[in-house]
């Protein structure tokens, strides 16, 4: 059997010198909840809601992705690595904490099976675990990919990493001289090695008690440490996890601004609209950047990052991380971050499903672009144009040649009535007013004739307010909708039918917080379910589709599989690289159909993937991504090679 | 130093041709209102001048009273108060007469900016006739404008260039567009606070009109015809083109 602190005089000394460092560490973390404490409440809706709730704390994804990290392994080899370590660490800590619960309470976990199995077999499999994971992290730094060292690296986790491996390689070696003084333990297989390896004659008691003083201190040193270091991610990182709110997408809810109507209140003296200092976001975007392991996911994915535009949600975050660190809460960080990277965010949430620790980057991006525009109305050009279009006329298309009705132009479309007609088609401000999109509303109607569906739209056309909500400015959104809401309990609508996934992310995701409450219903999935229901008779012409998911859809609302069983009921389909959740935006988020084009265009190198498939046909269901693909197309193809998936049912309703 | 600028609320000036109709000789009343484009830029200009110069800004607008909510977009960019004279005269003589009577009103205005056109009618009249009604000096199409010892510079664009002016006393500009005159987005909360200003509300007064009466009003139809031509021989189809577009007298 196995002594405890075998040749070890005092040895109980490293158990009472784990308190100071507990204090040390505990301290350690006081400051980082210290400052996030500067932050503002997360909940403050209404004052008996003030002070009294915690917020939701999501179990299933601490578990998930914060113990089992599911996250992490979407890159298989730094997933592997970081198991390696994490799970190592777990068993080893473990281990530790049943040496101290061998002296002090006389558990006997130094004999029978158990010592063989877990207290040698085990521990030095963790060991030899964790010494793998450091080792692939080590060299890697040594040879970073792009994602980590751009806009920057994290310094400090390197000399950390060196001196848990330091720790584990002391930890062998002071096992394998202890079994060169005792004799071969049968399962500590590295330390059986480790010995081997020891020149004969080698004193190994007097090194064995240096060794194990070393490497208590080492370890000790390196839990004091881990709070000041990038390390601190191990605690933070399933905080983070636990109260990010698991539903896809930012979640930018919705802005109470009940403060304004108040007669008694003076306007100019209303709490800041959106966030222009550290100090005006909420707690948990405050622990998003302090935990954040500067990983560049995030960078690695986004369409902007990714064009040379002048945005890197890394570098965002980073940079809010710095300030946070250094206590800056009074920077202005529309100038700290340039209100050019502010603007250039498309709203895809391609970095929020890559990140690790689920951080809410766009969230962080576009409360600093609420800002900008409702506080300072710095808007780009093109997208101040259209908002003063939205304000002005309720729809964003400035100079559309288009009327209201255009669209409708030689079909009978039906005007929604009350308690007769089932759906709204809710035709939307692209499909109303650009001409190419038109081909979409008027494809649907011919499909919901066909199908023998009640359906009406509405006698004077709208727009939901999303492009607003996207360019920053809730308080245009909130009215917008509001006038929807009261004119959709006018007709006593319930079911609506959208064109438009931005559409349907607003009707599902904001108007329920303002009251409407509706069953919406993506045009995709509905001709889905008609095909499926044999209302819509089409068969296979042997063409091949590939499908561009489009943001709103595939990773905020999960919607993936339904778009393409249409056009698997239609032709083959074909996949691009980057496709469902991970898919590759087209630019067009975020108002950015209004800005600019400069550099690389993001609508130009989604077209280019879509092609480089060979497909016959790309295939949509998004107005906005099809005027973006369209027009990325032609640097390639005079062909119009982009449809949406509504026209690619009535062509072959009509021509069957 | 005291400014007044003058806006008007029209129906929306972007309605695409074809989607345009006429109800009782005038725009139809489904279409959106707003303040007129070049008076936004005559805002904007007078904003500017209130914050380089301390100045206070008055925004003065003839129409009905259900125009107020539209004409707070002033007071949101930047304005200090708004009057409104209410009428319903489309005569550029009494809407002139009307306005002098609010600027008369107000006692101490020094300089008085207005779009260079309305955006419904495109007359580009009234603010001249003020000028002569007010006895003071008309500058057309400006695009600048400093203060500075007692006198007036401004910029007043040609269609090909632009010329500086000096002039001092009371004056009436017509501000056209400029990249320097882009009329500002209000801030929420300075839309917000605008809801709440008190508006002067006057009593229009009556006034002859010009000497000439609208007979008839008409707006030309929309007409689109689209030919395609063959792509077989791309010289020939050039040439047909060619031939086409001067027969049409394009060329
Ligand atoms: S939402 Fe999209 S565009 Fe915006 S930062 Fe994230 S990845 Fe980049
Ligand atoms: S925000 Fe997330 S994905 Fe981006 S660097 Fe930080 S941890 Fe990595």
């Amino acid at each position: 059997m196995r002594v405890p602190y075998w040749n070890i005089g005092y040895g109980y000394a490293i158990d009472l010198l784990a308190f100071p460092v507990l204090v040390i560490f505990l301290s350690g973390l006081y400051n980082h909840y210290r400052k996030i404490r500067k932050g503002q409440e997360r909940f403050k809706k209404s004052p008996d809601k003030e002070h009294s709730r915690p917020g939701p704390f999501f179990i299933s994804s601490v578990l998930t992705k914060g113990i089992l990290g599911t996250r992490i392994y979407r890159k298989f080899f730094t997933g592997l690595a970081h198991g390696l370590v994490f799970w190592g660490m777990a068993t080893l800590s473990l281990g530790t904490l049943l040496v101290l619960a061998d002296v002090v309470l006389k558990l006997p976990v130094f004999s029978g099976a158990f010592n063989r199995w877990f207290m040698s077999f085990g521990l030095d499999l963790a060991g030899i675990s964790v010494l793998t994971g450091l080792i692939f992290f080590l060299v890697r730094r040594l040879f970073p990919p792009d994602r980590l060292v751009t806009p920057k690296e994290r310094k400090g986790l390197f000399p950390m990493a060196g001196l848990l491996a330091v720790i584990i390689v002391t930890g062998f070696l002071t096992e394998a001289m202890r079994i060169k003084a005792l004799g071969p333990d049968p399962a500590s297989f590295i330390g059986n090695f480790v010995s081997g390896l020891l020149p004969a004659g080698v004193l190994s008691t007097t090194f064995h008690r240096y060794l194990w003083w070393l490497h208590g201190f080492l370890a000790l040193g390196f839990v004091a440490y881990i709070p000041y270091s990038p390390m601190v991610h191990m605690v933070l990182a399933p905080v983070n996890i636990a109260l990010a709110d698991p539903r896809p997408g930012p979640k930018m809810g919705v802005i109470d601004f009940s403060f304004f109507d108040d007669e008694e209140e003076d306007p100019e003296n209303s709490p800041a609209l959106g966030v222009a200092k550290l100090g005006d976001f909420t707690r948990k975007r405050l622990l998003d950047f302090d935990t954040c392991l500067w990983c560049g996911r995030c960078h690695e994915v986004c369409p902007a990052a990714q064009t040379q535009q002048p945005l890197s949600p890394k570098k965002v975050v980073l940079t809010l991380a710095e300030l946070l660190a250094a206590n800056r809460f009074t920077d202005e960080l529309p100038e700290v971050l340039g209100s050019d990277a502010i603007f250039s965010c498309t709203t895809c949430a391609a970095c929020m499903e890559a990140c690790p620790i689920s951080i809410n980057q766009p969230k962080t991006i576009m409360q600093i672009r609420q800002n900008l525009a409702m506080e300072r109305s710095e808007l780009p050009e093109l997208m101040s144009k259209a908002y003063n279009s939205l304000e002005q006329r309720r729809h964003p298309f400035f100079g559309t040649g288009s009327g209201p009705k255009d669209w409708q132009k030689g079909l009978d479309v039906p005007v929604f009535e009350r308690g007769k007609t089932e759906y709204l088609l809710w035709a939307g401000c692209v499909a109303t007013y650009d001409e190419r999109a038109q081909k979409i509303a008027r494809a649907m109607v011919n499909i919901l004739s066909h199908a023998g569906i009640s359906y009406g739209v509405l006698s004077k056309p709208r727009c939901t307010g999303d492009p607003a909500k996207q360019m920053g400015n809730e308080f245009l959104f909130t009215e917008i909708a509001r006038e929807n809401i009261e004119e959709f309990s006018d007709l006593q609508i319930e079911k609506i039918i959208t064109l438009c996934p931005h559409c349907y992310n607003s009707f599902t995701r904001h108007y329920p917080e303002l009251g409407g409450r509706y069953e919406v219903i993506p045009h995709s999935v509905l001709i889905s379910r008609l095909i499926a229901s044999n209302l819509l008779p089409v068969s296979s012409d042997g063409s091949s589709f590939c499908y561009h998911d489009p943001c709103y859809l595939a990773r905020r609302n999960h919607i993936e599989e339904t778009p393409r069983q249409v056009l698997e009921a239609i032709g083959n389909l074909v996949e691009m690289p980057r496709s469902k959740r991970e898919s590759f935006c087209c630019g067009g988020g975020g108002g950015n159909y209004w800005s600019e084009p400069s550099g690389v265009r993001i609508n130009q190198v989604r077209a280019k993937e879509a092609l480089d498939t060979g497909t016959d046909m790309i295939a949509t269901s998004c107005p906005f991504c099809l005027l973006m693909l369209t027009d990325g197309v032609k640097k390639y193809t005079e062909d119009n090679k982009v449809f949406d998936i509504a026209e690619l049912i009535d062509a072959r309703l009509r021509s069957g | 130093m005291h400014i007044a600028a003058l806006a008007k609320v029209v129906p929306d000036y972007e309605v695409p041709a074809g989607d345009f109709e006429l109800a009782g000789n005038r725009a139809h009343s489904r279409y959106t209102r707003m303040i007129g484009l070049y008076d936004e830029n005559a805002v904007e200009t007078g904003i500017q001048l209130k914050e380089k110069y301390g100045a206070v800004l008055s925004i003065i607008s003839y129409g009905s009273s259900a125009d107020v909510p539209i004409l707070r977009k002033a007071i949101a960019m930047g304005a200090d108060d708004l009057s409104i004279v209410q009428g319903d005269s489309d005569d550029p003589f009494v809407i002139a007469a009307n306005l002098k009577m609010a600027i008369e009103q107000m006692n101490d205005i020094d300089l008085v900016l207005a779009g260079q056109q309305s955006a419904d009618l495109d007359r580009g009249v009234v603010h001249a006739i003020l000028a002569e009604m007010l006895g003071c000096t008309f500058l057309a199409q400006i695009s600048e404008i400093e203060s500075g010892n007692g006198a007036w510079t401004v910029r007043q664009n040609h269609e090909n260039g632009s010329r500086m002016l000096r002039l001092s006393g009371r004056a009436v500009f017509s501000i056209t567009s400029s990249p320097q005159n882009v009329p500002r987005i209000p801030a929420v909360r300075a839309i917000m606070a605008a809801k709440k200003k008190p508006v002067g509300k006057l009593q229009g007064i009556e006034t002859p009109p010009m000497q000439a009466g609208e007979v008839k009003v008409e707006i030309p139809k929309m007409e689109s015809v689209c030919e395609f031509l063959s792509l077989d021989d791309l010289g020939q189809t050039a040439k047909t083109l060619l031939g086409k577009l001067r027969e049409e007298r394009y060329l």
